[in-house]
């Protein structure tokens, strides 16, 4: 096997919890609150839908080729040549997405807190420490999630102070146009949730695997807890706003003030939550590698990280020109260039692999009833 | 080992983040802004700078609030076609960099309220360092006279107004509020108006007159009209945004005033459509203390203290019904946000009224419901200054 190590399952918990909402939590609200309106913190809960079914794939798959990721097993669910090209997108995807979470990231810190320094540091600077984590290896990653998720999740703490501000009469009227604004509102979340099927990288490397699904599926109702929490607070924050603002988080955790002294909060909540995004963009980084040196049937991925690591740069200056398109991208290509890769797609291996394995069994009991 | 030194060195190297490094004595720190309107389609962009070494030098050893005795704050302006631009030539004039962090107050003069807050509330939204919880007022006249005002209490006007807010002597409205009231169901809003900062220069004005002078009423981004103060407290009840008030009541066929403060208020708007007649309950529940008893009555008797508590639901009602009468007749601007209740209690027929939201408003028909409880008489219990026997127990 490539990688040695060994994380626990809970420790695999925390990391997909921080793959999906350390990006999610500041940019989806914004979007949910766009389409849904007052009722976006139904959104994430539909969202969450995304993520069990991806979920649920994931780990039938790994059921059935445990100690194999996706990459290798499409290998022998469709045979050689698919299987390869399979292989190939599954590690283009997570290559561009790795340089799109890390061009989202710098553009964030650029726009609302280092104006002036160039996006190129920010965004170089990142992958150097991800660089480090990822050639440490999943138990370092592992670990390091661990030890960020309890800080990562400090912040929320902060949303009381806000009590005095909020208006629970922003909530209704709840429903007033039906489900569809809020099912609208949660195809952003659920393409954040498909990210899920990072777990078809992580299992293999669990060490207590009958607790695996468990606590994947634990993140997922972390994401959706946390995604609905926030949703909630910003809601009696900002009332009738929030579709406006692109990072209305941001705005809300900067509108707290106790007694002239917790005042402009959101540097310190950013600057936790860079945390979460060091360990999101280290598990994108790492699934990539990982992926591509099992493609390349190399005997250690360390070689690729570098490599790896600079074309994760390269796809970060490519992957938009301005923030307004890597929006759009967000809005109008993830919710389904997301899903249709790590849900659809695996989707189809699974029955295909389910209908061979039904093949195969039925071939062995014509073959041993010709035994007989 | 060595890769590894070479590592921690060019991480350190960059992690540290020098572009955006700012000292804060490079910085020219703005404590409060104001926008008026100049000739030529122009606006002119006032901001009080706070003058650290006014602080440092006046206080020396002594530390803290004694200050000196000049000035803190100084007054820059400059024109423009709008903020941003105002500011570029603004900084042509000050030698240090403009920081909008700190900056707690934005003021528009009258005129420009008048023709529409709307271009300038963008630039202030949009760019990171205006903090959203800024109060915004209204000037009469001017807004840049106020910038220049030395304040006797406080080091500069933009703390004597964020002061002022946080009292709720009349309405306190953010940058955070204003754009709720914008994006609210009535498209309507309110700002508190400041006298003119003319008429304050001088120290004896400061003393005698009031800064916070009523409220302006604006329709989507531009002012209408204006409420006074004393109708402003009757929209501070209605919009469940009182906590500081007395409530002074004369009681029928007694002789002296009673004066009450409410602790506690809550005001809810209880909509009501039937057969397309819009009408809207407004209820109150308050708690109060009384601050003085200028009668002969004794309190402690309770079908007494059912009196004042009668007279004081009465003053609310007539405090409140004031209000709404300049609101739905005279202004037709619906500030208090029924519309919002409306939208909530009846969604679908809000859908369908809301384009004559206009028309229906001024005839919605209101009603009250008031509760008024006066828990605790204060220090003592019969009438302080008056002697035992003149004292009743009774009408």
């Amino acid at each position: 096997m490539l990688e040695k190590g060994k994380i626990s399952a809970s420790q695999m918990g925390m990391m997909l919890f921080l793959a999906v909402v350390a990006s999610g939590v500041m940019s989806i609200p914004g979007i949910t609150g766009k389409y849904a309106h007052n009722d976006l913190w139904l959104s994430p809960i539909w969202a969450a839908l995304m993520g069990t079914v991806t979920v649920w794939i994931a780990h039938r798959l790994h059921c059935m080729y445990p100690e194999k990721t996706s990459v290798q097993y499409s290998e022998e669910v469709v045979g050689k040549v698919a299987g390869k090209a399979i292989g190939f997108l599954f590690i283009f995807f997570y290559l561009h997405l790795s340089g799109f979470v890390v061009r989202s990231y710098a553009e964030f810190i650029v726009q609302n807190f280092l104006h002036k320094t160039p996006i190129s540091v920010v965004i170089i600077t990142m992958i150097f420490v991800c660089t480090w984590a990822v050639r440490a290896g999943i138990e370092v990653i592992g670990r390091t999630a661990q030890l960020f998720f309890p800080v990562f999740l400090i912040p929320v703490l902060f949303i009381p102070l806000l009590l005095n501000n909020m208006k629970l009469d922003y909530l209704f009227p709840m429903l007033e146009h039906g489900l569809v604004p809020s099912i609208k509102g949660a195809l952003v979340p659920g393409g954040w949730l498909s990210e899920m099927f990072l777990l078809s990288f992580l299992l293999p490397y669990v060490r207590n695997q009958e607790k695996g699904k468990s606590s994947a599926l634990y993140a997922v109702i972390g994401v959706t807890l946390l995604l609905t929490m926030i949703n909630f607070f910003i809601l009696f924050v900002l009332g009738k706003q929030i579709g406006d603002f692109l990072f209305p988080v941001m705005v809300a955790f900067r509108y707290i003030s106790v007694a002239e002294f917790f005042e402009n909060m959101e540097s310190l909540v950013m600057a936790i939550w860079i945390l979460g995004m060091f360990v999101k963009i280290s598990i994108f980084y790492y699934v990539t590698v990982l992926g591509a040196s099992q493609w390349f049937r190399m005997s250690d991925y360390r070689s690729l990280v570098l490599p790896i690591g600079f074309f994760v740069g390269l796809f970060s200056f490519w992957s938009f020109p301005n923030f307004n398109t890597g929006l759009y991208f967000d809005i109008y290509a993830f919710p389904f260039y997301g899903p249709l890769i790590q849900t659809v797609l695996p989707l189809f291996l699974l029955i295909i692999a389910a209908l061979r394995k039904k093949g195969q069994s039925q071939n062995q009991n014509l073959t041993a009833a010709k035994h007989k | 080992m060595k890769v590894k030194c070479l590592w921690i060195s060019i991480c350190c190297l960059l992690v540290a983040g020098c572009w955006d490094r700012t000292e804060v004595n490079d910085l020219a720190i703005i404590t409060a802004a104001s926008v008026d309107k100049a000739k030529n389609e122009e606006i002119t962009l006032s901001v009080q700078i706070f003058l650290p070494r006014a602080l440092g030098g006046g206080a020396g050893g002594a530390g803290g609030t004694g200050g000196g005795q000049g000035k803190l704050t100084t007054m820059r302006n400059s024109n423009g076609p709008n903020i941003a631009d105002a500011i570029s030539k603004l900084q042509a004039k000050i030698p240090r960099q403009i920081f909008w962090g700190h900056c707690k107050v934005y003021i528009f003069g009258e005129e420009i309220a008048k023709q529409g807050l709307a271009d300038h509330i963008d630039f202030l939204v949009r760019h990171p360092e205006p903090r959203n919880r800024a109060y915004l007022y209204i000037s009469k006249g001017e807004g840049l006279d106020t910038l220049d005002i030395t304040p006797s209490l406080e080091r500069s006007t933009a703390e004597s107004l964020r002061e002022y807010a946080d009292l709720h002597i009349g309405m306190a409205v953010t940058l955070v509020d204003f754009r709720n009231m914008l994006r609210g169901e009535s498209e309507a809003a309110a700002i508190p108006i400041i006298e003119n900062g003319k008429k304050l220069q001088k120290p004896e004005d400061i003393q005698v007159k009031a800064v916070m002078v009523g409220t302006a009423i604006l329709k989507r981004d531009k002012m209408i009209g204006s409420l006074t103060l004393h109708e402003t407290r009757g929209l501070l009840w209605l919009r469940n945004e009182m906590n500081k008030a007395a409530i002074s009541v004369q009681l029928n066929g007694v002789e002296g005033i009673v004066s009450v403060n409410p602790i506690r208020t809550k005001t809810k708007l209880i909509p009501h459509l039937e057969n397309g007649k819009w009408s809207m309950l407004v209820h109150v529940d308050t708690e109060g203390d009384v601050v003085e008893n200028g009668t002969r009555l004794n309190l402690m008797k309770p079908e007494l203290l059912a009196l004042v508590q009668n007279a004081v639901r009465a003053d609310i009602e007539a405090r409140m019904r004031m209000t709404l009468k300049v609101l739905q007749q005279e202004l037709q601007t619906d500030v208090v946000n029924f519309a919002a209740a409306f939208h909530r209690e009846y969604p679908k027929e809000w859908e369908k009224a809301k384009g004559q939201w206009e028309k229906i408003f001024p005839q919605i028909e209101i009603h009250t419901q008031i509760n008024v409880n006066i828990r605790r008489p204060g220090l003592i219990s019969v009438p302080a200054g008056v002697p035992q026997e003149e004292i009743k127990n009774d009408e």
